[in-house]
C-alpha cells in the first residue's frame, strides 16, 4: 500500500488538486503615505511612523475569516512625488514610498486582507483582484 | 611516560584554549573602536549656535554597551544610520568609512541599525567589515536625529555639537571636504 501513496500524490497533483492553477494572480500596489523628502525614483522603505514597511519585511494575505492564503517578503519601494500637482522645482521633494507585491495562484475568496507587521490589515475586495489592475492600497 | 592517548586530548585541550579553530572577534563589535586620537592633531572649534547632539547609549552588535559622548569627546564622529534590508545603505556606509580612512584615526564612526534589526546587523557588519564600530539603536535615537528613514549620515563635532546631516546619505567628496575642514594637523 505504501509504495501507492507516491504514485497517488502524484496524480493528485497533476490534476491540480490542492488548488494550482486555479487561483488568482493578485497585483497590489501598496502605498506608503509618508511624505518623506527623496529623490523622486529612489529606492526607499517607509519612514517613520512606517518603518516597518521594508524590504525582507513579512508580509501574510488573509481572507474574511483570517485564514492566511500566502505569506511572503515585502520588496524595496520605490518614492514617487507625493503631490504631482506642484511642481516643487528641487531635486528632493516631498514621497511616498510605493511597494509593488505580486502574488501568485491566490485561492479565490471573495475578500482578502494584507497583513503587515504592524498596523490594521488592509482589506481589499476579490472584485478589484479581477479587474487586471494592480490593487491599490495605502498603508494606514 | 604518558599514554599517547592522555598526551592527544591535552594538545587537543591547549589549542582549543589557544583558540584555534576560529576568531571571536564580531565585525563592528568592541575591536572596531578607535584607538586615541593620533598625536599632532587638533580640531577646528565647531560654531558657537550648533546644536548639542543628543548623546544616547547603545549596545554594538557583539554586546558591548557604548556611549556616543564618549566617542565625540575627543574627535568628530560620523553617525550612520543604516539597515541590513536597506539596499543602498551598504554603499553609504562604505563611502562614509573611505572618508574617515582618511583622517587615520582622527574621526570616529559610528553606524546604527534599528533596534529590531539587531540579527541581520551581524551579517550586515561581517559581510562590510569595515573595521567600525555598529550598535543597535532605539527608537528614540532615530527620533532625535530625525533619522526617519536609513540611510541618514551626521556629523557631531569634537564636544559634541551637531554639524551637518544628510538624509538619504552623502557623497565622498562632500564628506572628505567636511572632514578635512575640521582636523587640523
Amino acid at each position: 500500500m505504501r509504495r501507492f501513496v507516491p504514485a497517488l500524490l502524484a496524480a493528485a497533483g497533476l490534476a491540480g488538486c490542492g488548488g494550482s492553477g486555479d487561483g488568482l494572480d493578485v497585483r497590489i500596489t501598496l502605498v506608503v503615505p509618508d511624505e518623506n523628502v527623496r529623490v523622486e525614483g529612489t529606492e526607499c522603505a517607509g519612514a517613520r511612523p512606517f518603518q516597518y514597511v521594508h524590504a525582507e519585511a513579512s508580509y501574510a494575505l488573509e481572507d474574511e475569516d483570517g485564514e492566511t492564503l500566502a505569506e511572503g517578503e515585502l520588496p524595496a519601494g520605490r518614492a514617487v512625488n507625493a503631490d504631482p500637482s506642484i511642481d516643487w522645482g528641487v531635486e528632493r521633494i516631498p514621497t511616498f514610498c510605493v511597494l509593488e507585491l505580486e502574488l501568485d495562484d491566490v485561492p479565490r475568496r471573495p475578500g482578502y486582507a494584507l497583513r503587515l507587521e504592524r498596523g490594521s490589515p488592509l482589506p481589499f475586495g476579490a472584485s478589484l483582484v479581477e479587474g487586471g489592475d494592480p490593487v491599490r492600497l495605502t498603508v494606514r | 611516560m604518558f599514554h599517547p592517548a592522555t598526551v592527544a586530548c591535552a594538545l587537543a585541550f591547549a589549542l582549543l584554549s589557544a583558540g584555534c579553530g576560529g576568531d571571536d572577534a564580531v565585525s563592528g563589535g568592541a575591536e572596531d573602536l578607535p584607538g586615541p586620537v593620533p598625536s599632532g592633531v587638533s580640531f577646528q572649534e565647531p560654531p558657537a549656535d550648533a546644536l548639542q547632539a543628543p548623546d544616547f547609549s547603545a549596545q554594538l552588535v557583539d554586546g558591548t554597551p557604548v556611549t556616543a559622548s564618549e566617542l565625540w569627546d575627543d574627535r568628530p564622529l560620523v553617525l550612520v544610520f543604516t539597515a541590513s534590508w536597506c539596499g543602498t545603505c551598504a554603499e553609504i556606509h562604505r563611502t562614509a568609512a573611505r572618508a574617515v580612512a582618511g583622517q587615520e584615526g582622527a574621526v570616529a564612526l559610528l553606524g546604527l541599525v534599528p533596534a529590531d534589526d539587531g540579527e541581520p546587523a551581524r551579517d550586515y557588519a561581517a559581510e562590510l567589515d569595515l573595521g567600525h564600530p555598529l550598535a543597535v539603536a532605539s527608537e528614540d535615537v532615530w527620533l532625535d536625529y530625525a533619522a526617519r528613514e536609513p540611510p541618514l549620515v551626521a556629523l557631531v563635532a569634537p564636544g559634541g555639537r551637531l554639524l551637518r546631516g544628510w538624509p538619504g546619505g552623502v557623497e565622498e567628496a562632500v564628506l572628505v571636504r567636511e572632514l578635512d575642514a575640521l582636523v587640523e594637523r
